[in-house]
C-alpha cells in the first residue's frame, strides 16, 4: 500500500517537475527556473549550461511532502536553438508513512526560438518527451508541444505560453493526490499562462510573477488556477541563481511549492580548421 | 490575360508586397553565440577588478544613451548632459556593476529598434574582454599570447554577420554622412564621455602589453584607470575632442595586433553613426533601423570606405593624439591641451590618410594655430578635386609615421606645450648669448661651450644659424663658403 502510495507520488512528482530551459544569464528566463512559464529564447549556440542542484519542495494536497531535483544539462546546440536532457530524481515523505527515493523519467527537449524582437514580438516553439525510465517514472511515453511569444516593453517583459500534451489520459486514483501549484507540463493536457518579467539591470537581477490555467491529464479533475513569483540573480559571469514560489489559486487545497538552484554555463572548446 | 485581370493582379501583388515586406524587414533572426571557451576567460576580471568593473558600468553608459535618445528624442539635452552624466559619473563608475551587464535590460526598446547592430556590439565587446583576458594571463608566455589573439581574431571571424571590418575605414563613414555630428553638436559632455570610455577601452591594452613584470602590468593599469578618471574632473574640457584612435592612444598595441586594433576602430567609429542617427531628427524615426542596417552592413564589409593600414595609421597620427585624451602609457601629469575644437572634423585623403582640411571646427593653439588647412572649407569642391584646398605641408613620405621627436613639425603641432617650451629655451639662449661677460665666459670655457652648440640641436637652421653667429661660430654653409 505504502509502496503504491510512494510510487504514485514520484510519478506525480515526476509529472510535476517541469523540464528546464537553460539559459546563462538572469535575464532570460527558463521553464521551472523559477516559474513554469518562460521567455522565446533559447541558449547561446556553442554554450553549455549545467543544472547542478535545482530543488524543488512541493506540498500536495493530502500533506503529502515530496522533494526533488534535476540534474540537467542544456546545449545550444544550432542557431537559437537548444537541445535539453535532465533526470529528475524524487524524494516523497508521506506524513506518518515510509518515503521513497528514486528517478522519475528522462526529461528531453527542443526549443527553437524563430525570431528576435522587433516590432514583431519574439516566437518559439519547443517539444518535449517524458521518457518511462526510473522507479516513479509514468508507464508510458509523453510528448508535448509548446508555443511561445516574448513581448518586451520599456520596464517590463511578457511571455505568453500554450502548451498541448499528447498521449493517454491518466486515471485518477485516492493514492496518488495529484494537487496543487503544480507546476506541471506532462501530466496537463493544455496549459497556457502569462508571465511578467521586471528586471533590475544595474543588480542583474530578474524579478516574476506569473500566473496559468492547466488541465489535469487526469480524467475527471478540474481546471486548475496556478501562481507564482521568482527571482533570478546573476552572481558571477557564469553563474545564475534562481528562486520562486507559488501556489494554487483553485481548488483551494493550499497546496503550494518552493524552488532553488544555480546553474553554470561555459562552452565548447574551438580551434581553426 | 485580360488587361484588367493583369491590374487585379498586379494590384493584389502589390498590396501584398507592402504588406509583407516591411514585416519582413522587421523579421528579424540573429542570435547569440557562446564566447571562446579557453582557460584564460575571465583572468583580467580576476587579476584586474577596479579596471574589469568600470567595463560594466561602460555598458551601463552605452545603453542607457541608446534607450534615452531612441525612446526620448524631444526630451531636453539636460536629460543627457546633466541628468544621466551625473548619475553615471557620480553613482555608477564610482560603484560599477560586479558583473558585466545585460544591456537589452536596460535598452529593451533600442534593442528592439536593431537587434542585429547590438548583436555586433555584443559580439565585438566579447572580443574585447577575450583580449585583456590572454593578455592578463600571466599563465601565457608573451610569444604563446599572440596565437591566442590570432585565436580568437579567428573565432570573431565566424560570425560574420556580426563582425566588424579588419579593414580600416575612412573617418568619413563616421562624420560625413547626412545624419553626422547629431550627436556630438546637442551633446557634446556626453559624447566626451563616450569617447573617454573607448579611449579607456584600447587603451588598457597599453600597460597590458608594454608592462614586463605583473609588477609594472599592474602599475600600468592602475595609472591608465587613474588617467581615465582624470579625464572626468572638468568635462567636457578634460574629455577627448576626437574619437580615440587606437593606433596612437595604444601604439604598441596597435603595432602587435593591427587586426584587433582596426576592428576596435571601426566599433567605436559605429558606436558614434547609432548615436547620430538616434540623435538626429532628419532621420524619421521610421528610418532609424534602415539607417542603423545601412551602416552595419558598411561597418562589417571590407569594401566600402577603405583605406590602406598605412594611411590608417597617418590619418590616426594626424588626428592628433593630444585631441584623444593622449596615449595610454607614458603620459604627463597633466592632461594634453588640444589643438582643434572639440567635435571638429577633419578630413583625410583616403589614398594616404593625410589631413586635407577642417569640415567642422577649428585648429586652435600651438603652432596648429598657424597653419593653413584650406579655408574655407569646401568639402565638395575638395573632394571633387582631390582636396584642393589642402595648404598642409607636405610631407616627404606621407605613409611613414612621424619621428616623433621634437625637431618634428608634426610632433609640435600635436604637442603645443612643446613648442611654449621649445621657444621659450631659444629666447633665453638668445638672451643668454646676446649678454657679452655671460657670452665670454661660455667661449672661454670648452665644457660650456659644447653644452651650448648640443642646445642647438632640433632648432630649425635659421635659428641655429642666429644662434652660432652670437657664439661667434661659423655656421656649415659659412665653413663651406670659405
Amino acid at each position: 500500500m505504502m509502496r503504491h502510495t510512494a510510487a504514485m507520488a514520484g510519478v506525480t512528482m515526476v509529472l510535476m517537475t517541469a523540464p528546464l530551459r537553460a539559459q546563462t544569464d538572469y535575464y532570460n528566463t527558463d521553464t521551472g527556473r523559477p516559474m513554469l512559464i518562460e521567455d522565446a529564447y533559447a541558449l547561446e549556440k556553442r554554450g553549455f549550461e549545467l543544472q547542478v542542484a535545482p530543488m524543488r519542495l512541493t506540498r500536495s494536497a493530502g500533506g503529502v511532502y515530496t522533494w526533488g531535483i534535476e540534474p540537467e544539462l542544456a546545449f545550444g546546440i544550432a542557431r537559437r536553438t537548444q537541445f535539453e536532457i535532465g533526470l529528475p530524481i524524487a524524494y516523497v515523505d508521506q506524513r506518518g508513512g515510509a518515503g521513497g527515493t528514486g528517478i522519475t523519467g528522462v526529461e528531453m527537449s527542443l526549443l527553437h526560438n524563430l525570431n528576435v524582437e522587433t516590432s514583431i514580438p519574439a516566437f518559439a516553439i519547443a517539444g518535449d518527451l517524458l521518457l518511462p525510465v526510473g522507479r516513479f517514472a509514468p508507464s508510458e511515453t509523453y510528448a508535448s508541444v509548446k508555443g511561445i511569444m516574448t513581448r518586451t516593453f520599456s520596464k517590463l517583459r511578457m511571455h505568453v505560453n500554450a502548451q498541448y500534451t499528447f498521449g493517454d489520459s491518466l486515471a485518477a486514483t485516492a493514492l496518488a493526490p495529484v494537487g496543487g501549484p503544480s507546476q506541471n507540463v506532462e501530466v496537463s493536457r493544455w496549459i497556457a499562462g502569462l508571465a511578467i518579467d521586471k528586471p533590475l539591470p544595474l543588480r542583474s537581477l530578474l524579478l516574476s510573477a506569473e500566473v496559468y490555467a492547466r488541465q489535469s491529464l487526469r480524467s475527471g479533475e478540474a481546471l486548475e488556477w496556478n501562481t507564482g513569483v521568482g527571482v533570478r540573480y546573476q552572481i558571477a559571469p557564469r553563474w545564475v541563481m534562481d528562486g520562486g514560489l507559488g501556489r494554487a489559486l483553485t481548488p483551494t487545497d493550499h497546496a503550494w511549492f518552493l524552488t532553488g538552484g544555480g546553474a553554470y554555463a561555459f562552452g565548447l572548446p574551438w580551434r581553426k580548421r | 490575360m485580360h488587361p484588367v485581370m493583369l491590374r487585379r493582379v498586379g494590384a493584389v501583388l502589390f498590396t501584398t508586397a507592402a504588406l509583407v515586406l516591411p514585416a519582413q524587414a522587421q523579421w528579424a533572426t540573429t542570435y547569440e553565440s557562446f564566447y571562446l571557451q579557453a582557460p584564460h576567460n575571465w583572468t583580467f576580471r580576476s587579476n584586474y577588478q577596479n579596471a574589469d568593473r568600470l567595463f560594466n558600468a561602460f555598458d551601463y553608459g552605452h545603453a542607457i544613451l541608446y534607450e534615452t535618445l531612441f525612446t526620448k528624442p524631444d526630451a531636453p539635452a539636460s536629460l543627457l548632459e546633466e541628468t544621466i552624466y551625473d548619475r553615471l559619473t557620480t553613482q555608477i563608475l564610482v560603484r560599477p556593476p560586479k558583473v558585466p551587464l545585460e544591456e537589452v535590460a536596460i535598452e529593451p526598446l533600442y534593442a528592439r529598434l536593431a537587434p542585429e547592430a547590438k548583436a555586433m556590439f555584443d559580439w565585438s565587446h566579447v572580443l574585447h574582454r577575450q583580449i585583456y583576458d590572454v593578455l592578463a594571463d600571466e599563465r601565457i608566455a608573451d610569444a604563446a599570447k599572440d596565437a591566442e589573439v590570432q585565436r580568437l581574431l579567428d573565432f570573431y571571424r565566424t560570425r560574420p554577420d556580426l563582425a566588424f571590418s579588419s579593414k580600416p575605414k575612412s573617418m568619413a563613414l563616421m562624420q560625413e554622412q547626412p545624419y553626422s555630428l547629431a550627436f556630438r553638436q546637442k551633446y557634446p559632455k556626453f559624447n566626451g564621455l563616450i569617447w573617454g570610455y573607448h579611449w579607456f577601452q584600447v587603451g588598457l591594452y597599453e600597460p597590458l602589453l608594454v608592462g614586463k613584470t605583473v609588477a609594472e602590468r599592474q602599475a600600468g593599469v592602475r595609472a591608465t584607470v587613474a588617467r581615465f578618471w582624470q579625464m572626468l574632473r572638468e568635462p567636457p574640457a578634460s574629455l577627448p575632442y576626437q574619437m580615440p584612435m587606437t593606433a596612437v592612444i595604444s601604439p604598441a598595441f596597435a603595432r602587435r595586433y593591427p587586426e584587433a586594433a582596426i576592428i576596435f576602430d571601426n566599433l567605436h567609429s559605429m558606436h558614434d553613426v547609432v548615436s547620430d542617427i538616434l540623435a538626429n531628427p532628419a532621420v524619421p524615426r521610421n528610418r532609424k533601423r534602415a539607417e542603423i542596417m545601412r551602416a552595419a552592413r558598411l561597418f562589417r564589409d571590407d569594401t566600402s570606405y577603405v583605406m590602406p593600414v598605412a594611411a590608417w595609421l597617418v590619418m590616426s597620427k594626424e588626428m592628433g593624439v593630444e585631441n584623444m585624451g593622449g596615449p595610454a602609457v607614458g603620459f604627463t601629469p597633466a592632461l594634453p591641451t588640444p589643438t582643434v575644437t572639440r567635435g571638429a572634423v577633419m578630413q583625410h585623403d583616403d589614398a594616404t590618410g593625410r589631413m586635407t582640411g577642417m569640415k567642422v571646427g577649428e585648429m586652435v593653439g600651438g603652432s596648429h594655430a598657424n597653419m593653413d588647412h584650406g579655408t574655407p572649407p569646401d568639402t565638395t569642391k575638395a573632394t571633387a578635386t582631390g582636396h584642393a584646398g589642402h595648404m598642409m605641408p607636405a610631407a616627404a613620405d606621407s605613409a611613414k609615421p612621424h619621428a616623433g621627436g621634437a625637431a618634428d613639425p608634426m610632433h609640435a603641432v600635436h604637442h603645443p606645450e612643446v613648442a611654449v617650451t621649445a621657444k621659450r629655451v631659444l629666447d633665453l639662449q638668445r638672451a643668454l648669448l646676446r649678454d657679452p661677460e655671460i657670452r665670454r665666459r661660455i667661449v672661454a670655457d670648452t665644457v660650456l661651450r659644447q653644452l651650448m652648440l648640443e642646445s642647438f640641436e632640433g632648432l630649425s637652421a635659421s635659428e641655429r644659424a642666429e644662434l652660432q653667429r652670437l657664439l661667434a661660430v661659423p655656421s656649415r654653409s659659412a665653413r663651406r663658403s670659405r
